[in-house]
C-alpha cells in the first residue's frame, strides 16, 4: 500500500491530502490543548515534549543508526545546566543559550562517537554509561555548576536580557508554546534528515556496516555525526528541561533517567520518529501521572489498593507502580516487537483495507 | 492473543482519560475534611527516607481517632516522587491543582523542595517542616513555609561543645562531606572550637560516591586525634567505619542527626555503630513518654509492618506543629487563622524539640538531643534537649 513511484512522492512531507488535513488539525489541538486542560496538565505536557525530542534525537542513534547509548541522560545534563549557566554567567538571549549548549551536547556526543567506531554493543553501552556517569558526577564535584545542591533556572527571557528587548515568559502555558513550536520543528527536522542520503547512511550502517563501507558510506563521518546529531537534540531538550522543572541537582540526570530513555524509545518502536513520540508520552504519562494514581482509577484502583494492604510491603502503592511499568514493557515487546509503532501500522492497515 | 491485548489497551485507555475527569482545584478543605500532602521518595534510590511520609500518616491517624480537628478529619496523600525534583513537580502540581491540598508537610530532598518552593508560595499553599536543612528555605523568611529541622550548623556547633566539654577531648578530628550539608556542620563546629581557643587536628572533606577511604582514615589516625566528628551519608560513614577498623583506628565517632536511625545504621555497619554518639531531632523511639507510648501503640494498629526508627517518627515530629496550630484555630478555619497561629506557635513540644515561630523568623528550634547507640542499635540518651547559644540567626 505504501508503494513509492519516485524519490519525490518519499521525502514528502505530507503524503496525500488526508494526511495534510490531519495533520493541521491535529496541530490546531496541540495548540488550543491549553484552553480545555486544567494548569496541572500543562506542566505534564511540556515534560511530555521535553521527553519527545530527546526520544526522537535517541531513536536516530540507537532505532536507526544502530547504535546504543546508555549515557544520554549526561547529554540532556550538558543542555540544561549550559543553557542556564550561559543565561546567567553570559547574559545571553534564550535562543541563543540553548542553541549553543546543545553544539556542546553534540560536541560532546561527536566525541563519544570516537570510541563507537571501534566498539559495538556491550562494549558500547559501557563506553556511553561511563560518559553519563562521569558528566554527572564532574557537574556535582564542581562549584561552577552549583555543585550538588544544584541550580535554579533562571527566568526565561527570549529577547536581549537587561535590556529594552527583555521579553521575560513565565506560567506553563506559555512555556508551552514555546517547548510545543520547538518540539514541532526538531520533530520535522529528523523526520527530513532520515529522508536524505544522511538518513539512509544511518540505515545502512545499521543493516550492515561492512556493506555500507562498501556502498561508499563513510562510517567515521556517518558514526560521529549519529551521535552529534543524537546529542544536540539530548541538549535542546536538556534546556528546555531546565526550564519546565526550575530547579535541578546533577542527581536528576542519573543512569535510571538514561535507562528510561532508552525504555521509551524501545516501547515506542525503534527506528521510527513515530514511534519515538508515541513511547516518550506512554511511558512518561505512565511515570509522571497515571501510575502515581493507581487508587483514583475508577474500579481497578480500589481492586489494587486492596491486593497491595494484602501483599505488598509497607510502601503501599509505590510498589504497583514499579510492576506495571515492567509488565508494560515485557507485554509491548513480546507482542509487539516493533513496538507501539506497529500497533500503530496495524490499525492503519486495517482501516485502509477495511472492509477486507 | 493479540486482540486480547489490543482490548486491554483500549480498557487501560478508557480509564487513563476518565482519571482526568476529576474535579478542579478545591480549597483544600471543606466541613469534613482537611486535605495534607506529602512528597517522598517510596522507590528508587533514596527510599529508606520514605518512612518519613508514612510516619506523618501515623500522627494524622491518631488525630482522625480522636475525631479530627474540630470536626474535620485530615485527608492525608502521599506522593511517589523518586527523589527527582521533576516528578516532585509533578506531584505537587497534581494535589494542589486537581486534589486541592490545604498544606504540605515534610518533604525529602534539597532539591525536590528547592523545585517547588516558589510554586508552593505562589500558590500560598502552607508548608510545614520540610524533612531537609536548606537555608533557603528559612532565610530569608518564606511567609507560607515553616521549617522545623534543625540547622547543620547549629547542630554541630551543639556537638562539639558536647565533644570538648563532656568528652573531655582534646584532640578533634572533622570528617564532612562536600556540599552545604558537610560545610554548615563544620562552620558551626569550628565557631563553637573559636569560644575554646581549639581547632581540629584534622579537617577531610568526601565526596558522597567515595568507595576508598583508607587514605583519610589513615590522616586521621595519624592525626593522634580520639574523637572524630563526622557530617557524611550513611554509606560514607559505613565505608569509614569498616576501613578504620581494619587499619586499627578507633576513635569515638560523633554524628549529625542524619545518621541517628540506629536500627538502619547498626544494620549497614555490621554493628560497628555500637558506641556513635549522634544528634537526633526527635525523641528516641524507645522513650518512656506518654506521648511516645501512645504512638507506638497506635503504631502497632495502624502500621504493624512498619520499623519502629527515628525516619519514622520524623514524619509525626516534622507535622505535629501543623496539627496543633488547625487545633488552636478552632471552627472557622481559613489559611489566614491557620498562618496566624503558625506564626504565633511559641514553645510548641511534643516528641520532638520545642518550636517556636514569629512572623520574621520561620526556623522553628536551635535544638537537638544527643543520644549514643547502645547494643543490638539500642537508644541511650546522652544529654536532653541542648540550645545552640551561639545560633546568629535568633538575633535577626
Amino acid at each position: 500500500m505504501d508503494m513509492k513511484r519516485d524519490y519525490y512522492e518519499d521525502v514528502e512531507l505530507f503524503k496525500s491530502g488526508t494526511i495534510l488535513f490531519w495533520s493541521i488539525a491535529f496541530l490546531i489541538f496541540l495548540f488550543t490543548l491549553p484552553i480545555y486542560l486544567p494548569s496541572y496538565n500543562v506542566y505534564l505536557l511540556n515534560i511530555i515534549m521535553v521527553h519527545v525530542i530527546l526520544a526522537v534525537g535517541l531513536n536516530i542513534l540507537v532505532g536507526y543508526t544502530g547504535q546504543i547509548s546508555l549515557g544520554h541522560a549526561g547529554f540532556f545534563a550538558i543542555g540544561a545546566y549550559g543553557t542556564s549557566l550561559l543565561m546567567m554567567h553570559l547574559h545571553l538571549p534564550f535562543i541563543a543559550a540553548i542553541i549553543i549548549a546543545a553544539l556542546i551536547a553534540a560536541f560532546f556526543g561527536f566525541i563519544i562517537g570516537l570510541p563507537a567506531l571501534r566498539l559495538e554493543g556491550p562494549y558500547l553501552a559501557i563506553a556511553t554509561l561511563g560518559f553519563g556517569l562521569t558528566i554527572m558526577h564532574i557537574i556535582g564535584r564542581w562549584e561552577v555548576f552549583g555543585g550538588r545542591m544544584g541550580i535554579s533556572a533562571p527566568p526565561l527571557d527570549l529577547g536581549i536580557p537587561d535590556t529594552s528587548l527583555s521579553w521575560v515568559i513565565n506560567g506553563d502555558v506559555k512555556i508551552y508554546y514555546l517547548i510545543l513550536i520547538i518540539t514541532v520543528l526538531m520533530v520535522i527536522a529528523a523526520r527530513n534528515m532520515m529522508k536524505t542520503r544522511i538518513g539512509r547512511a544511518f540505515m545502512s550502517i545499521r543493516d550492515d556496516d561492512i556493506a555500507a563501507e562498501v556502498m561508499g558510506v563513510n562510517l567515521t563521518i556517518y558514526k560521529t555525526m549519529s551521535f552529534g546529531v543524537s546529542a544536540f537534540y539530548a541538549g535542546v531538550a536538556g534546556g528546555l528541561y531546565g526550564f519546565v522543572v526550575g530547579y535541578f541537582d546533577p542527581f536528576s540526570f542519573n543512569l535510571i533517567l538514561s535507562i528510561v530513555f532508552l525504555v521509551m524509545i524501545t516501547v515506542g518502536g525503534l527506528g521510527s520518529i513515530m514511534g519515538a513520540i508515541m513511547g516518550a508520552v506512554l511511558i512518561t504519562y505512565l511515570q509522571f501521572d497515571l501510575l502515581k494514581n493507581v487508587e483514583n482509577l475508577p474500579y481497578l484502583g480500589e481492586l489494587l489498593v486492596a491486593i497491595s494492604r494484602k501483599w505488598f510491603t509497607v510502601i503501599g502503592l509505590a510498589n504497583f507502580s514499579h510492576i506495571a511499568l515492567g509488565l508494560i514493557m515485557i507485554a509491548i515487546v513480546i507482542f509487539e516487537p516493533l513496538g507501539m509503532f506497529g500497533i500503530w501500522i496495524r490499525i492503519k492497515k486495517y482501516w485502509k483495507t477495511w472492509p477486507f | 492473543m493479540k486482540k486480547v491485548v489490543f482490548a486491554f489497551m483500549i480498557v487501560f485507555t478508557f480509564l487513563a482519560v476518565s482519571t482526568f475527569a476529576n474535579a478542579a482545584a478545591r480549597p483544600g478543605y471543606d466541613d469534613k475534611e482537611i486535605r495534607i500532602g506529602q512528597w517522598g521518595p517510596q522507590t528508587g534510590p533514596a527510599a529508606p527516607w520514605g518512612s518519613v511520609a508514612r510516619g506523618s500518616a501515623l500522627l494524622f491517624n491518631v488525630v482522625n481517632e480522636q475525631g479530627g480537628i474540630h470536626g474535620r478529619k485530615i485527608k492525608y496523600f502521599i506522593r511517589d516522587d523518586q527523589y527527582n525534583p521533576a516528578q516532585t513537580k509533578a506531584v505537587v502540581k497534581e494535589l494542589v491543582e486537581r486534589v486541592g491540598v490545604f498544606a504540605f508537610v515534610g518533604g525529602v530532598g534539597g532539591a525536590c523542595g528547592l523545585a517547588v518552593m516558589d510554586y508552593l508560595a505562589e500558590n500560598k499553599i502552607i508548608w510545614v517542616g520540610p524533612s531537609a536543612a536548606i537555608t533557603d528555605f528559612v532565610f530569608p523568611v518564606k511567609p507560607y513555609l515553616f521549617a522545623v529541622y534543625p540547622l547543620y550548623e547549629d547542630e554541630g556547633s551543639i556537638l562539639a561543645k558536647y565533644v570538648v566539654e563532656k568528652l573531655k577531648s582534646k584532640k578533634i578530628a572533622f570528617f564532612y562531606q562536600n556540599d552545604a550539608y558537610g560545610k554548615d556542620g563544620l562552620k558551626g563546629a569550628k565557631k563553637r572550637l573559636a569560644t575554646y581557643k581549639m581547632k581540629f587536628v584534622e579537617e577531610i572533606p568526601v565526596e558522597p560516591g567515595e568507595k576508598d577511604l583508607s587514605s583519610q582514615m589513615l590522616k586521621f589516625k595519624k592525626s593522634g586525634a580520639d574523637v572524630v566528628m563526622m557530617f557524611v551519608n550513611p554509606t560514607i560513614a559505613t565505608i569509614a567505619l569498616k576501613t578504620s577498623a581494619t587499619v586499627d583506628f578507633k576513635p569515638q565517632w560523633v554524628s549529625s542527626n542524619t545518621l541517628s536511625d540506629y536500627g538502619l545504621m547498626f544494620k549497614i555497619t555490621g554493628g560497628l555503630w555500637e558506641g556513635v554518639i549522634t544528634g537526633a531531632f526527635g525523641m528516641t523511639p524507645t522513650a518512656d513518654h506518654p506521648l511516645m507510648n501512645m504512638y507506638r501503640e497506635a503504631g502497632k494498629k495502624y502500621a504493624p509492618e512498619e520499623r519502629w526508627g527515628t525516619f519514622y517518627l520524623a514524619g509525626v515530629v516534622f507535622a505535629d506543629p501543623l496539627v496543633e496550630a488547625l487545633k488552636r484555630v478552632g471552627p472557622k478555619l481559613t489559611r489566614d487563622a491557620a498562618l496566624r497561629e503558625l506564626n504565633s506557635l511559641t514553645n510548641h513540644q511534643t516528641i520532638g524539640p520545642k518550636i517556636t515561630w514569629t512572623p520574621k523568623i520561620h526556623q522553628g528550634t536551635d535544638s537537638i538531643q544527643i543520644q549514643k547507640c547502645g547494643p543490638n542499635a539500642s537508644y541511650i540518651l546522652l544529654q536532653d534537649w541542648t540550645p545552640n547559644e551561639l545560633a546568629t540567626w535568633k538575633k535577626k
